[in-house]
């Protein structure tokens, strides 16, 4: 699913969010046993994804938060949220 | 090299009973530091699991004892489960049945459930485990195996089993269609020190079974697997008398006490409550459950600092590895055993010691029996 700017996506509440080291993590989905291994920027995205922010509302926060910001950094963000939506680790949030 | 400490323990190792209704002959639990005559209380384990689900634990191992005897198993899983961790349980198989199985398949998180069958036959297995087991076992495997939960086999290598290897894992990867099993030897923890000479293989029956094994696990296609016992020493010597007929330099990650990352990964915890570094190390104990904060003990506590040291402690440091031929292509193996037999834990565990097995007249096994002898052995 291509998750379109305005739409708002929910991070899936059975999913464990471990930081490890150097602020990289891991999401875990304790149902299906499955690990993905993610970036401190992902795990920024991560914890946006409350059903509140829209894409365009956490690329903006991204571009603040964060230096050395690419400027296809919008992208970047719509592939990582599409991402945890095909793995069922985020979901759009129900009307 | 330093050592690399999680956030948070990504696994802990849960004793969730001290009893058992059985008393095989080389069970490590017994006569252990862990081995206690009271088990925390059910409300104590869901408050506990509530601060593992807070510490982004993801996986519990639950053994014993056999956590099947306890009557609130249910119990203690639902709190495993609500707290977002999945879990496997380590048991002798003679307790499963239909309901409980069920159970444990529907909840949809149990990783896997570990039998311990160590014949092929009733009298082998039995010989340690008590009469009928075997049978109790196997059939606590084809219920699990009914109810789709993934069950997998732990076979423990001793002097009665050891010329059965063939047999066994015909009727566990062929008869019972298990993916894999894997193995270990009667060890030096618990009973089997006291029971040594009956359960624990000479040197021609170690040699006798890495020989086996490895043949075993070509002839399977990997689903025999080790972490300890004939089958992983007899890889890891195989690569590391490659190494020294080769003169290779010292390989990464050895020639230190490296032979366990555990500390920097997973806790244990006792029947009691009593948090340890690992139920094999069950006498440093770090605190008790709900009393002390597991984040706090994880990260500062000393022994734990001590333990996650080891890593940085040379083997040239050590007497027992003086003009070791294998030193810079060695671990130091693993840091219970090494207690258990030299009283030290920053100490190589001899058990595992290529050198010195050699220097029994052990032998490794095809295509590494080349006269080469090592200076000063004598065979």
């Amino acid at each position: 699913m291509e998750p379109a700017s305005e739409i708002l996506i929910m991070a899936n509440p059975l999913v464990v969010l471990r930081e490890e080291f150097d602020d990289w993590a891991i999401l875990f989905d304790p149902d299906t046993g499955s690990a993905f291994g993610i970036n401190p920027i992902g795990v920024m995205v991560w914890k946006l994804l409350d059903g509140c922010h829209s894409l365009e509302k956490i690329t903006d926060i991204i571009r603040e938060a964060a230096e050395e910001v690419p400027e296809d950094v919008a992208e970047h963000i719509r592939d990582f949220v599409r991402a945890t939506v095909e793995f069922g680790l985020a979901g759009p949030k129900a009307a | 090299m330093s050592p690399s400490v999680m956030k948070s323990p990504r696994s802990v190792d849960i004793e969730i009973t001290s009893f058992c209704n059985l008393r095989c002959a080389y069970c490590s639990h017994f006569s252990s530091s862990g081995d206690v005559d009271t088990d925390l209380p059910l409300s104590a384990w869901l408050r506990f699991f509530d601060e593992l689900g807070r510490c982004a634990v993801m996986t519990v191992t639950l053994s014993g004892g056999e956590p099947f005897m306890r009557p609130d198993l249910k119990e203690i899983i639902r709190g495993i489960v609500a707290n977002r961790m999945r879990f496997s349980i380590l048991s002798n198989g003679t307790l499963v049945d239909g309901d409980m199985a069920g159970f444990l398949a529907a909840t949809g998180r149990c990783d896997y459930v570990q039998v311990s069958i160590d014949g092929a036959v009733d009298i082998t297995h039995d010989a340690f485990r008590g009469e009928g087991n075997f049978q109790r076992a196997i059939r606590g495997v084809r219920i699990l195996q009914e109810h789709r939960v993934p069950v997998t086999v732990r076979v423990t290598i001793h002097r009665k089993n050891v010329r059965e290897l063939d047999a066994i894992a015909r009727l566990l990867l062929e008869d019972l269609g298990l993916p894999s099993f894997s193995t270990n030897s009667a060890s030096h923890m618990g009973l089997c020190r006291k029971n040594a000479e009956m359960t624990q293989l000479t040197v021609e029956e170690r040699e006798l079974a890495m020989e086996t094994l490895i043949t075993l696990k070509e002839k399977y296609g990997g689903r025999i697997s080790a972490t300890a016992g004939p089958l992983a020493e007899g890889l890891v010597w195989r690569e590391m008398e490659q190494a020294r007929r080769e003169k290779r330099g010292a390989m990464p990650g050895r020639g230190y006490l490296t032979g366990c990352n555990g500390p920097g990964k997973t806790l244990a915890v006792r029947a009691d409550g009593m948090i340890v570094p690992c139920l094999q190390l069950g006498h440093i104990i770090l605190g008790k459950v709900n009393e002390n904060d597991l984040l706090t003990l994880w990260h500062s506590h000393p022994e734990l600092v001590k333990l996650r040291g080891r890593v940085q402690e040379p083997l040239e440091q050590f007497s027992f590895c003086q003009d070791c031929p294998y030193i810079g292509y060695c671990t130091g193996n693993c840091p219970a055993t090494a207690y258990t037999l030299t009283g030290r834990v920053n100490h190589p565990a001899p058990d595992a010691c290529l050198r010195l097995y050699l220097q029994q007249g052990g032998k490794l096994h095809k295509g590494f029996e080349s006269p080469e002898p090592l200076q000063g052995m004598t065979r």
